[in-house]
């Protein structure tokens, strides 16, 4: 959403400008819902709580007193015989990001008033977030089949086996709850409400095409949370 | 460190005792009058500034001497002798490094009523260190002692109150500090960190005595190694006893 | 829940530009001049059935009413608990059925129950829900729901910890902390059912105060009336506004310790978990780490402390101006030292574990950062009785309690600055003088702005005045009893009498801290029935109290000038309030009155020789 008409005050670019909106009065974000400014600050302190989990990953890994498992065969899934390291991951890796993708449209179509596409664009986005999910559960049960558990690890530090399955759980967690949003949405846009403004059930606004903007902010956040977890636990 | 905390408390005291004059001061002045003059200034930069680096300067003169004493505290001198203090719940016992001057290595997870210091039988180090399975401590007067910490089970401290030092045993590593016993006498060791229903209980005893009483106790205490051959020696007695019965 | 949603029929040109309500003489557009609303009016929900109107109520002045009384009922549990460990201390032999596992449970939930469920909640939730949206000159917070669900997750919370007290083992004993390996292992009582509800009921809290705390953010920085800039908010807000921003970023570390303590418990998980001998046998755990829980658990600690502390600095500043008829000095300083002392606890937080076997070298970076911190706390200090200075002060109760909280507070920082500086901490952390730094500073410090504050705004939550006579006993009792309670615990920590002991024996230190110790278990237990005045005096003031009648304190700010005292359900009537100055403007030379509210305009006050804005 760019050019906010606000009657009576200027929106004046870079610093300057926005010095002046946090002196002015009633709102410090200028023409931002609600409903938006609360995702972001939600996902602010979502944000220290992931930080919180990988840093204590970090802390964990670095003094455990057996050596930590080798990842890349840990995580490596086998072709036919040949065991290709990151492969299951990668594949998870892109269908997020892909949805990440889809979602983004779906924001753009949502405020052209296309109601249609948009729909269609969030259950993409849904289905997308369900694969993920799906090859979460694969890949756990994979590694329970070889014996890894929360509090034992054959292949070496038992950290391993707590940690990866408690962020990883969090995060899947995050995903799934998306998932179930995505899903009402995509029902709530075919179903029209964003045209007619229908109100939102914990608001006291009116409804509108903003909504799924707020919904894809969670949403790339769960992406970009998966980017780091992916870095710190099967990258290094 | 006693200094530091006279110093800070007669400032304490000092800036505690004007703040509430100061208060009383202006209730007794200001109190409710219809119609009094009131002043209406709702900033003041010169007062603002000057009371700020009046703080400032205050908490310097503070925290500059503490900085040092507690750089002291955590560098260790050359010369002091080493003891580790074990915690469990609830109770303490000792090692000393023996004639080396080396502690060896030890584990919890080797613990067995025959190596009740979890001693690791590889070690060369460890076979002269001194094993003291008691609460009471024996120190020297006059010699820096470091303590090194292990614990057990969960979280332990070592005080002294009137060492002033303490620090907390921590199981799976091991933990330090030093002080420098100058007074003969029997002083009470309380556990300073909360480790469970025992931990008012978790009493020890610290004596602190002169050279040659401290070498002739030092001389009665056990090594590792005298603990080894006793126990073989009871393993042979037991095994003779049992070859006898049959 | 059926109930339809009322259309509001307020229309919105009702507020646009032609200002000034009943504006009398000749209003000058210019100098009256307020930017239009920006934001479409609120569309409240209006419960009909008792349930949506008192219990599952949206409307956020019940909802911090509702706050109130159960941190109120937490904190009256928490006051029990602390008589039982006093009478213990000071006669050990006198209650024969306090064992010692049962002295570490209490201990336990009167510190948690204290911090979190009480005070924390008290402040953010009570005061926080009746306030915010009155002082900022908002209908109601933006989201009513989230904010109703907010308070019933935190009452669950309540039932789930109230519950530990019944189940086999009982409640936690782990201290309020919580440190690992201790907490969850066998040696400490209720180490079952009574450490996991504890866990429980902590996460509850974190979520459903993220969900109350987003709402408090989100109505002040958005949903502020007209006129109404972030510099003409009471200091209250600032408090309120800057402790929840703490918390948001705070409380994840809670959580995730609680998280990874539970797996810990519950699937032998070794997060937190060394190797570990009990009873002759090498315990399952192996190669966690303890001091990282405790890095965790301070992370979220010390901000939790000021979580508790800023909004009583807010309060107690706009109690101070309005009962000294003298605006709180340097307002701008007060904003920037409450945001950086806010700022600052992130940075701080390694000062509660000085001995805790952390890296040494840590404690000059924590040394410094937490001295720095009793700068801007200091200015504030000034600030409050520069206020003082050369004011009209009106020695009610209000002020009394305004007036002991200064006196407790500088007490009590003071004390931190012993426990700050590194060296000085070692010889007395975990003894009798952190237990009195941190009552001073955390406990009745902030007690004495929640007990004026409730003599302040008693009048206006329900129409009555407290009785004044009354309310000065109370105030005495309290103070001095806290004083004697408090006081000699120094002098117990100097002579090295360590925290969270059961009893001392025949230790070399009780023959000087037998006596002491009597003396303190006497003056608690006297507080503590002291504080029956104070109920009496709500209960009979309810029914007999003088009528408050419209904004009985002459105050300027925006609560006290609704147009229905007590204010209804959406605050404002027909009209959103405009605001024109800060709700300081108390003896503006040149004004007829020794106040100016901040819905006056300029135009109706010409003379005024008004400096701020
Ligand atoms: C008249 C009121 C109060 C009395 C008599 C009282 C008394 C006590 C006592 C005797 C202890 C245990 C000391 C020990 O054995 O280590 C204690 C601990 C504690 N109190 Fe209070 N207290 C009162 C009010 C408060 C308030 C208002 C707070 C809120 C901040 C509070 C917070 C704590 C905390 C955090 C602990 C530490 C618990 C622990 O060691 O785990 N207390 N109090
Ligand atoms: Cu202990
Ligand atoms: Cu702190």
């Amino acid at each position: 959403m760019s050019d906010v008409k606000i009657e009576g005050f200027e929106l004046k670019p870079g610093f300057k400008g926005m010095a002046e909106d946090t002196g002015s009065d009633q709102t410090m974000f200028k023409g931002v819902q609600w409903g938006k400014v609360m995702m972001w600050i939600f996902l602010l302190s979502d944000t220290f709580v992931f930080s919180c989990f990988l840093i204590s990953y970090m802390k964990g890994r670095a003094s455990t007193v057996v050596d930590w498992p080798n990842t890349s065969e840990v995580f490596s899934l086998h072709v036919g015989s040949v065991p290709v390291p990151l492969l299951l991951i990668a594949i998870m890796t892109f269908v997020l990001i892909t949805s990440s993708g889809t979602m983004a449209l779906a924001v753009k179509y949502g405020y052209e008033k296309n109601r249609k596409m948009c729909g269609w664009l969030i259950l993409a986005t849904a289905i997308g977030g369900l694969t993920f999910v799906g090859m979460q559960v694969f890949e756990w049960s994979k590694l329970i089949h070889e014996g890894v558990r929360p509090w034992e690890n054959p292949f070496g530090a038992k950290q391993f086996g707590s940690y990866f399955f408690m962020i990883t759980g969090f995060h899947g967690f995050h995903v799934s709850i998306g998932v179930i949003f995505l899903f009402i949405y995509a029902y709530k846009t075919f179903a029209g409400h964003f045209d007619k403004e229908k109100r939102g059930w914990f608001t006291t606004m009116k409804g509108g095409y903003v909504e799924i903007e707020i919904l894809g902010l969670y949403w790339h956040f769960v992406d970009l949370v998966w980017v780091f977890i992916f870095a710190f636990f099967y990258l290094w | 460190m006693d200094d530091t905390i006279n110093l800070t408390f007669w400032i304490g005291g000092g800036v505690f005792i004007l703040v509430c004059l100061f208060m009383v001061y202006c209730i007794l002045k200001f109190s409710y009058k219809e119609g009094r003059k009131v002043e209406y200034k709702p900033e003041d930069h010169k007062l603002e500034k000057i009371l700020t680096i009046a703080t400032t300067v205050g908490v310097i003169a503070l925290l500059a001497p503490g900085l040092i004493v507690y750089n002291n505290y955590i560098n260790t001198p050359k010369n002091a002798l080493q003891v580790e203090v074990n915690a469990w719940q609830w109770g303490w016992q000792y090692r000393l490094p023996g004639e080396d001057g080396i502690l060896g290595t030890a584990q919890v997870a080797k613990i067995t009523d025959d190596n009740p210091f979890g001693m690791n039988l590889d070690d060369p180090n460890g076979k002269d260190d001194i094993l003291i399975q008691d609460d009471v401590l024996h120190l020297k007067t006059d010699r820096p002692v470091k303590i090194l910490l292990r614990s057990l089970d969960v979280l332990h401290n070592y005080y002294v109150p009137q060492f002033r030092a303490k620090m907390d045993a921590i199981p799976g590593i091991i933990s330090y500090y030093w002080f420098e016993p100058n007074k003969i006498g029997e002083y009470e060791v309380l556990c300073a960190e909360y480790c469970g229903v025992g931990h008012y209980a978790m009493r020890a005893k610290v004596i602190v005595e002169n050279e040659d009483n401290y070498e002739n106790w030092i001389k009665e205490q056990e090594t590792f190694s005298d603990l080894i051959a006793k126990q073989e020696n009871n393993k042979l007695k037991t095994t003779l006893v049992a070859q006898n019965n049959d | 829940m059926s109930d339809e949603y009322n259309q509001q029929n307020t229309p919105l040109e009702a507020q646009s530009s032609e200002t000034m309500s009943g504006s009398s003489g000749t209003p000058s557009k210019d100098i009256d001049y307020v930017r239009p609303a920006e934001i479409p009016e609120q569309d409240l929900y209006h419960g009909h059935s008792f349930i949506t109107k008192w219990v599952f109520c949206q409307d956020a002045k019940i909802i911090g009413v509702q706050y109130f009384l159960t941190a109120v009922f937490t904190g009256v549990v928490g006051l029990i608990l602390s008589w039982l460990m006093r009478l213990q201390l000071g006669y050990p032999e006198l209650v024969p059925f306090i064992t010692a596992e049962h002295y570490y449970q209490f201990v336990t939930m009167h510190g948690m129950i204290m911090v979190v469920y009480f005070l924390t909640a008290l402040f953010l939730g009570g005061f926080g829900n009746y306030l915010i949206p009155l002082m900022v000159g908002a209908r109601d917070m933006v989201f009513p729901y989230v904010n109703m669900i907010s308070f019933w997750m935190f009452f669950i919370a309540v039932c789930v910890l109230m519950a530990s007290f019944f189940v086999p083992g009982g409640p936690t004993g782990a201290g309020w902390t919580l440190y690992p390996p201790q907490a969850i292992l066998p040696g400490t009582p209720g180490a079952n059912m009574g450490i996991i509800l504890m866990l429980i009921s902590l996460s509850l809290f974190v979520i459903g105060f993220t969900m109350g705390g987003l709402n408090y953010i989100i109505t002040i920085l958005q949903a502020r009336t007209r006129g109404m800039t972030l510099m003409r908010m009471p200091l209250t807000i600032w408090g309120i506004f800057t402790a929840t921003a703490l918390a948001m970023l705070a409380f994840p570390a809670l959580l995730v310790s609680c998280i990874m303590m539970t797996l810990d418990k519950l699937l032998e998980t070794s997060f937190f978990m060394p190797s570990i001998l009990q009873a002759g046998e090498v315990l399952s755990y192996e190669g966690g780490s303890p001091v990282l829980f405790q890095h965790l658990f301070w992370f979220f600690g010390h901000p939790e402390v000021y979580i508790v502390a800023l909004p009583a600095f807010g309060i107690v500043s706009d109690l101070i101006s309005v009962h000294a008829r003298k605006n709180i000095f340097g307002y701008r300083m007060m904003v920037w030292a409450i945001v950086g002392i806010g700022g600052l606890s992130f940075f701080v937080w390694a000062h509660h574990m000085y001995v805790s076997g952390m890296n040494p070298w840590f404690g000059f970076f924590f040394a410094t950062t937490t001295l720095i911190i009793a700068v801007p706390t200091a200015l504030k200090v000034y600030n409050w009785i520069i206020t003082l200075f050369k004011a009209n002060i009106r020695m009610n109760t209000v002020m009394l309690f305004c007036l002991g909280f200064i006196v407790t507070f500088v007490n009590g920082g003071i004390t931190g600055i012993f426990l700050g500086n590194v060296a000085v901490d070692i010889p007395l952390s975990d003894t009798y003088f952190v237990i009195a730094h941190f009552h001073m500073v955390m406990g009745i410090a902030p007690l004495m702005v929640i007990m004026g504050a409730v003599y302040h705004w008693f009048p206006l939550v329900t129409g009555r005045m407290l009785s004044e006579k009354l309310g000065k006993w109370h105030f005495w009792f309290t103070f001095l009893g806290a004083y004697s309670i408090y006081f000699p615990m120094h002098y117990l920590g100097f002579i090295g009498v360590p925290r969270r002991y059961f009893e001392m024996y025949d230790s070399p230190y009780v023959t000087s801290a037998v006596g002491m110790n009597e003396f303190i278990t006497l003056a608690a237990l006297i507080v503590g029935f002291s504080q029956l005045i104070f109920i009496y005096n709500i209960v009979t003031s309810l029914k007999i109290g003088k009528p408050a009648g419209k904004n009985p304190w002459k105050a300027n700010s925006l609560e006290w000038l609704t147009p229905d005292v007590p204010p209804t359900h959406g605050n404002w009537g027909e009209k959103l309030p405009v605001i024109y100055r800060w709700p300081y403007d108390f003896n503006v030379p040149g004004a007829k009155e020794d106040y100016i509210t901040q819905t006056t305009p300029p135009s109706e006050v010409i003379n005024a020789e008004v400096e701020k804005t």
